[in-house]
């Protein structure tokens, strides 16, 4: 077995850029989870029935389908319906976005219940409504509970985004394919592939727990 | 001031309260006092609509909270202290006092720090305002929590068994504060098992058991000539 070192260092420059666009999307996708999470994750412990019956819908699909099947419908399925091309970077998002809302809002959920329900209490008892108890008091501590969480949700993003390859947009992995069609190097290029993702996933998870560690002396 | 008319409440097929007929009169303290799981704290609890009674009524103020009148604005009018205090752990002392006058009763945040301090400096916690609740006594915790609940102003004040959570020798200093707040003519609906101060500060004493009123009065006069056999026998395990 013969490693072609200079291959591998030759495309780096075009693997980091690749990488960049993994980390945008990651990044987009979460943003876009941590607001629909938010809102899917409260709805889902509410007390309006149909509002729970809907975010638990929501997560139920979301979970329970592969990604890579949510992005074929949201890439080659959704246009048949609108008539209209998707745009793979909006697709690739959109598809991410959504799916991690789901987890996210799970998150949320999880984060939400862990706080004692006589903080809620304590809430009404003073007049504040359900929403301003929610706004000012429950959620603002959930928060903490829920970032190593989150983190994971990054790192678990951050990995599942290189199914978007297959829709041609060009993140990591499919910057690695395309390199691999010009110089036949699978050997060199799925390593140097996979160690740029070790990279990031350690950076990521060492940056939440010194947040973690942060928020808790606080 | 406050009128509940034969009040049930169950949990599940189990009934906690089986018809209770209670008024408190402005400025009066009523002490309620019984063995545990006698139903005592959900009645409390059912004169702020935190438990949501089964059937009957409960007036506050004249407003119908088992009718149309609205809960959040009731609740404005009645402060509850907890047995766990529940203090916010992520507001300093200040905050927590000041959140509800201001997102509630609209207050400027100047007025509303003034009114707080004035209420620290009253339950004797002048200097901790800026603390975090997590850095203060169970004393001290609970002493805040009053002030929080007496910041909106209320016309009556519930309390649940609020020296049960503390050590022995930080129980007084929230027993001061309360009897404090007796004289100057709050009306006060107290669970507790402090016997001594239902002596002292009650109005009225009431006995539950088994979801019913047993027996009530003139504090002394219970402690000193209960009638019901129950209420002898509960007050020969606590006196």
């Amino acid at each position: 077995m013969n490693l072609n070192v200079d291959l591998m260092i030759n495309s780096l420059p075009l693997l980091i850029v690749g990488a960049g666009i993994t980390i945008q999307i990651t990044a987009i996708s979460v943003g876009l989870g941590l607001i629909i999470g938010m809102f899917v994750g409260i709805a889902r412990i509410c007390n309006v029935k149909v509002l729970r019956a809907l975010a638990t819908v929501y997560i139920d699909f979301l979970r329970g389908t592969p990604l890579l099947v949510q992005i074929f419908l949201i890439y080659f399925a959704l246009p048949m319906v609108v008539g209209q091309r998707v745009d793979p970077f909006i697709a690739a998002i959109t598809a991410c976005g959504i799916n991690s809302g789901a987890y996210i809002a799970e998150i949320f959920r999880a984060g939400i219940q862990a706080i004692d329900e006589g903080q809620m209490e304590a809430g009404r008892s003073l007049g504040m409504s359900w929403v301003q108890t929610m706004r000012y008091i429950i959620v603002p501590q959930a928060f903490k509970n829920v970032i190593p969480p989150l983190g994971n949700e990054f790192i678990a993003l951050l990995k599942d985004s290189s199914l978007v390859s297959v829709i041609g947009f060009e993140e990591l992995t499919r910057r690695g394919q395309l390199i691999i069609a010009r110089t036949y190097g699978s050997l060199e290029i799925w390593i140097t592939v996979a160690l740029i993702y070790l990279v990031m996933t350690l950076t990521i998870s060492r940056l939440v727990s010194y947040m973690e560690k942060r928020l808790a002396t606080k | 001031m406050i009128d509940i008319k034969n009040l049930h409440k169950s949990f599940g097929g189990h009934e906690v309260l089986k018809g209770i007929d209670l008024h408190i009169n402005p400025q009066e303290v009523v002490v309620i006092i019984g063995p545990s799981g006698s139903g005592k704290s959900t009645l409390l609890r059912c004169m702020n609509l935190l438990e949501v009674p089964t059937s009957g009524s409960v007036v506050v103020d004249g407003m119908d909270l088992t009718g149309d009148a609205d809960i959040n604005k009731a609740r404005e009018e009645i402060g509850m202290v907890f047995q766990r205090f529940n203090l916010f752990p992520h507001m300093t002392v200040l905050k927590n006092i000041t959140l509800a006058p201001m997102k509630v009763r609209n207050i400027s945040q100047e007025e509303a720090e003034k009114t707080a301090r004035e209420l620290l400096e009253r339950v004797g916690l002048g200097d901790k305002a800026d603390a975090y609740p997590p850095q203060l006594s169970g004393g001290q915790q609970q002493r805040v929590a009053i002030a929080r609940a007496l910041a909106m102003k209320p016309k009556v004040m519930l309390f649940d068994e609020p020296t049960s959570a503390l050590d022995p020798e930080m129980v007084n200093e929230v027993l001061d504060v309360m009897k404090s707040l007796a004289n100057e003519g709050m009306t006060m609906a107290v669970v507790t098992h402090e016997m001594g101060f239902a002596r002292e500060v009650g109005d009225r004493l009431l006995f539950v058991d088994g979801g019913t009123i047993i027996e009530q009065g003139d504090p002394r006069e219970v402690f000193e000539n209960p009638k019901e056999e129950r209420t002898k026998l509960f007050l020969s395990k606590v006196l």
